[in-house]
C-alpha cells in the first residue's frame, strides 16, 4: 500500500508546485497511475469534502484544493488510458437570460469541478439558444441552469424548449437552482433534477448521472 | 399624512477618526482611479469620458478623484420625499431616522394561517395597509414579489398596488427604465405633471450596480432616467464580503463605495443637484455553507463603517433595520431585528429598509414589521435623551412628598405622566403579571403582533385613487405588456 497521505495532505492544503512534484515522483517511481488517481488526488479531495461537511474547512480552502487537484491531475493525464479518469461527466453551467446573479451559480461550478466534474461555465445572461449551441459542440452530459429572480424562471422553460427544438433534449440531463427554484418547478417544466445548495447539487447529478451511462 | 418632525437621536454611535475616514475614502478613489469600473452603458461612457474619465482598450473605465470631488461638491447633503397627497413626509439628511420595508420577498409567513407560501400581489396590498397603519413605519417598498404574476410588467403592477393601498411615499424598484419610466409616468399624473413631481418627489428608485466593479446597461440607464427626472435615487451595490467583495471590513467598504460613487459621478454629471442618496448593503457569505447573510455580526461591522462615511461626505443615505435572518418568527429574529434597528438609530442612518425581512432576504412577515415598529417607538424615547436645558430635577417635589411619602398622589407625577419624563406605553411588549397573562390567554409576542396586524387590516383603506390616473396607468401597463412581450 503506497503511502498517499502526505500527497492528500499537500492537496487539503493548496500546495501547487508539491502536488505536481510528487504526482510526476509516483509516476516515475512506476506506481500504476489509475492508483495516484483514486487512492491520492480523489482520496484527497473526498477528505476535503468531508471536511467541508463537518465545517473544518472553509470555501475558499476547498476551492484552491481543488484547484490543486487539478494541477495533480494535468501531470496524470497523459498517463491515463482515456476513460480512465473516471470524470463524472461535463457540466455546462450559467445564469438564465436577464440575469445577473451568480455567486450561487459560481459555488455550484466549484464544488461540481471539485467532485470530478467537467464544468464549463457560460457565465451570466446565457441566452437558451446559446446553451443548446453548447451541448452541440462539447457533448455536455448535463446543464445546469441558476435563476435567482422570479421574472428569469421563464428562461429556464425556454431553454429546455430550445434543446428540444435543436433535437438535443434527450441526450442531456438538466438541472435547475437559485433562490426562487423549487423541485416543483422543475417538475413542472420537465428539469431533470432540482438542488437546494451546491452540496445538493452533486448528490443529484451523481444520481441522475450521465444519458449515456 | 401628518408632516411630522423627524426623528434625530440625541445620543450617537461614532467609532472611526477622522483619519480613518479619510484613508477609506482614499483607496476608494484609488480604487476608481486605478482600477476602474466595466460600465455596460455606451452614454454613460460618453458623459464620463467627456468630463475627463478614461477608457482603455479592455473596456476598463477609470475615474480620476477630481470628477468624484466635483460631483460631491454638486450633490445636495439633503432632499425631501413626499406623500401621496403632496406633503413634505420625510427630509433625508442629517442624522434624521426613517424605517420602512424591502421589497420583493419571494415568500410569505402568512398572517392568518402562518403557513410559509409563495408571495402574490395581495400580500404588497398588505404589506402597504399595515404599514400604513403604523406610525414609526415612514416609507414603503413593496415586502412581496408577486409571483402569481407573469413577469411582465409586474413592477409597474406592484406600484400601482402599492400606491392604493398606502399615502406614505414609497421606494421602487424595477427592471429596467422602460417600466422605471411608466412607473414615473404615473408618479408624475398623479402630481399633475412632471414639474410637480419634481418639486414633491413621491418615490425614490433603487438600483444596484453588480459587485464587483460592474455597471450593467440597466443599472445605469435607470440612475440617468432618476437624473433626468428629478426622482430621488439610491445607486446602492451589495457586495457579499468573501464572494463579491473583500472580506475585511474595510475592503468591502472601500470597493462598494467606488461602486456606488461612479454611480454619483454619472448622476450629478447629467443632472448637478440631483437627489441621490449614498449606500452599501452590508452583507457577507457564510464561508462553510455558502449561504449569504444579512445579520451576521460582522456585516454589522461593515453597516457601521458604511453609515459613518456617509455622515463623514455629508449624504443621505441608505441603511438597513428590521430584518433578520431566523426562518422563523422566533427570538432570533427579536434579537436580530433589535440590534439592527438600534445600530440605525444610534449612528442616525437616514432610510432605513428591509423591515419585515426574513431568512436572508426571500421570507416576509407581517409580525416583524409590527414587532419593528413597536421597537423603534420605544427606543425613539430612549434616544431622544434626558433634556439637559429642561433637566426637571424635581427637587421642589422631592421636598414636598419628603421621607416616608410616594408620588403616586403628588401633583408633579400626575403632571408628567403623559409627557416629559412620563411613562411609553408599550402596544405589544408584556408587562402583565403571570396571573394576568394567563387569564389573558398566555398570549405571546409574535401573537400579539400578529393580531395587530390583521387589526390594521380591518382598518379603512386610504381614499381611493382618481380613476382616470388608473386607467391612464391601465393604458401604461398595456404598453409595457406589448413592448415586453
Ligand atoms: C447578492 C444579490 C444581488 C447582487 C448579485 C451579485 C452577483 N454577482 O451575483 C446584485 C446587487 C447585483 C443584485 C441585483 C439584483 N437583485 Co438581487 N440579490 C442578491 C441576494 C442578496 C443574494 C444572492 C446570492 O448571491 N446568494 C448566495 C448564493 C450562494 O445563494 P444562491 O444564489 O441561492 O445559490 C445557491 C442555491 O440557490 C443553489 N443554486 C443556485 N444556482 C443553481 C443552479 C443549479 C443548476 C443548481 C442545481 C443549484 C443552484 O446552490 C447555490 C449554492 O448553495 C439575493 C437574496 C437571496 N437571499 O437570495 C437578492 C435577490 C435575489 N435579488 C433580488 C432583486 C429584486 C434584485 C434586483 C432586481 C434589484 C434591483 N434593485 O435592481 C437586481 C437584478 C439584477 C439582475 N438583472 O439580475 C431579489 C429577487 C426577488 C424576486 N422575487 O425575483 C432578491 C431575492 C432580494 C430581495 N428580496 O429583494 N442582487
Amino acid at each position: 500500500m503506497a503511502d498517499y497521505a502526505d500527497l492528500m495532505q499537500n492537496v487539503e492544503g493548496g500546495k501547487k508546485d508539491l502536488v505536481m512534484t510528487q504526482v510526476a515522483q509516483f509516476l516515475s517511481e512506476g506506481r500504476p497511475p489509475q492508483e495516484v488517481l483514486q487512492e491520492g488526488l480523489i482520496a484527497a479531495m473526498d477528505a476535503v469534502g468531508a471536511k467541508m461537511e463537518s465545517e473544518e474547512m472553509f470555501i475558499p480552502e476547498v476551492l484552491r484544493a481543488a484547484k490543486t487537484m487539478e494541477a495533480g491531475l494535468e501531470i496524470l493525464q497523459p498517463h491515463l488510458a482515456v476513460g480512465d479518469v473516471t470524470v463524472s461527466g461535463t457540466v455546462l453551467i450559467g445564469t438564465v437570460k436577464g440575469d445577473l446573479h451568480d455567486i450561487g451559480k459560481n459555488l455550484v461550478a466549484m464544488l461540481l469541478s471539485s467532485a470530478g466534474f467537467k464544468v464549463i461555465d457560460l457565465g451570466i445572461n446565457v441566452e437558451p439558444r446559446s446553451f443548446a449551441a453548447k451541448v452541440e459542440e462539447t457533448g455536455a452530459d448535463f446543464i445546469g441552469l441558476s435563476a435567482l429572480l422570479t421574472t428569469t424562471m421563464p428562461m429556464m422553460e425556454q431553454t429546455l424548449e430550445a434543446l428540444e427544438t435543436a433535437g438535443l433534449r434527450g441526450r442531456v440531463r438538466v438541472l435547475v437552482g437559485g433562490a426562487p427554484v423549487t423541485q416543483a418547478w422543475a417538475d413542472q417544466i420537465g428539469a431533470d433534477g432540482y438542488a437546494s445548495d451546491a452540496g445538493a447539487a452533486i448528490k443529484v447529478a451523481k444520481e441522475l448521472g450521465a444519458v449515456s451511462s | 399624512m401628518r408632516d411630522r418632525t423627524p426623528f434625530e437621536p440625541v445620543i450617537q454611535l461614532r467609532h472611526l477618526s477622522d483619519d480613518t475616514k479619510q484613508r477609506i475614502f482614499d483607496a476608494a478613489l484609488q480604487v476608481l482611479a486605478d482600477v476602474g469600473a466595466s460600465v455596460s452603458h455606451p452614454e454613460g461612457v460618453e458623459l464620463l469620458v467627456r468630463s475627463g474619465c478614461t477608457l482603455d482598450d479592455s473596456g476598463l473605465l477609470r475615474v480620476p478623484p477630481s470628477a468624484v470631488e466635483r460631483a460631491l461638491s454638486t450633490v445636495p447633503s439633503s432632499f425631501a420625499l413626499y406623500d401621496r397627497s403632496g406633503s413634505q413626509a420625510m427630509t433625508l439628511g442629517g442624522n434624521n431616522v426613517y424605517f420602512g420595508t424591502g421589497s420583493d420577498l419571494m415568500w410569505q409567513y402568512d398572517v392568518e394561517t402562518g403557513e410559509h407560501r409563495p408571495s402574490g400581489l395581495d400580500d404588497i396590498a398588505r404589506v402597504a395597509r399595515v404599514c400604513d397603519g403604523l406610525p414609526n413605519i415612514d416609507f414603503v417598498m413593496s415586502g412581496a414579489y408577486p409571483t402569481d404574476l407573469g413577469p411582465q410588467g409586474v413592477y409597474l403592477a406592484t406600484f400601482l398596488t402599492m400606491m392604493r393601498n398606502t399615502t406614505k411615499p414609497l421606494v421602487l424598484v424595477a427592471e429596467n427604465e422602460v417600466d422605471l419610466g411608466a412607473i414615473i409616468d404615473t408618479a408624475a399624473d398623479l402630481r399633475g405633471g412632471a414639474e410637480r413631481l419634481r418639486e414633491a418627489p413621491y418615490l425614490l428608485a433603487y438600483v444596484e450596480p453588480v459587485s464587483p466593479l460592474l455597471h450593467p446597461r440597466e443599472s445605469i440607464a435607470k440612475l440617468l432616467l432618476c437624473a433626468d427626472a428629478g426622482v430621488p435615487v439610491a445607486y446602492v451595490p451589495a457586495p457579499l464580503a468573501g464572494a463579491t467583495s473583500p472580506i475585511s471590513s474595510g475592503g468591502h467598504v472601500v470597493q462598494g463605495m467606488a461602486e456606488c460613487l461612479l454611480g454619483l459621478v454619472v448622476h450629478q454629471l447629467r443632472a448637478p443637484g440631483a437627489p441621490f442618496m449614498f449606500g452599501v448593503n452590508q452583507g457577507s457569505l457564510d464561508m462553510v455553507s455558502g449561504q449569504p447573510s444579512y445579520t451576521a455580526i460582522e456585516s454589522f461591522m461593515n453597516y457601521l463603517t458604511i453609515v459613518e462615511m456617509a455622515k463623514w461626505l455629508r449624504l443621505p443615505n441608505w441603511g438597513i433595520s428590521g430584518c433578520t435572518d431566523s426562518q422563523a418568527i422566533d427570538a432570533q429574529l427579536g434579537l436580530e431585528v433589535a440590534e439592527l434597528t438600534l445600530l440605525s438609530m444610534l449612528l442616525g442612518s437616514n432610510l432605513n429598509h428591509d423591515v419585515g425581512f426574513m431568512g436572508f432576504g426571500l421570507t416576509g412577515s407581517l409580525e416583524e414589521i409590527v414587532i419593528t415598529d413597536e421597537f423603534v417607538s420605544m427606543n425613539k424615547k430612549l434616544l431622544s435623551g434626558v433634556p439637559a436645558e429642561d433637566l426637571d430635577l424635581a427637587v421642589e417635589a422631592i421636598a414636598g412628598v419628603g421621607p416616608k411619602g410616594h408620588y403616586l398622589g403628588h401633583p408633579h407625577t400626575r403632571a408628567h405622566l403623559r409627557k416629559g419624563p412620563g411613562q411609553w406605553r408599550p402596544g405589544l411588549l408584556n408587562r402583565d403579571n403571570r396571573d394576568r397573562w394567563v387569564e389573558a390567554g398566555s398570549v405571546d409576542l409574535r401573537e400579539k403582533a400578529r393580531r395587530k396586524a390583521l387589526a390594521i387590516l380591518q382598518t379603512d383603506p386610504p381614499a381611493p385613487l382618481d380613476p382616470g390616473l388608473l386607467q391612464r396607468a391601465d393604458a401604461r401597463m398595456n404598453t409595457l405588456r406589448r413592448e415586453t412581450v
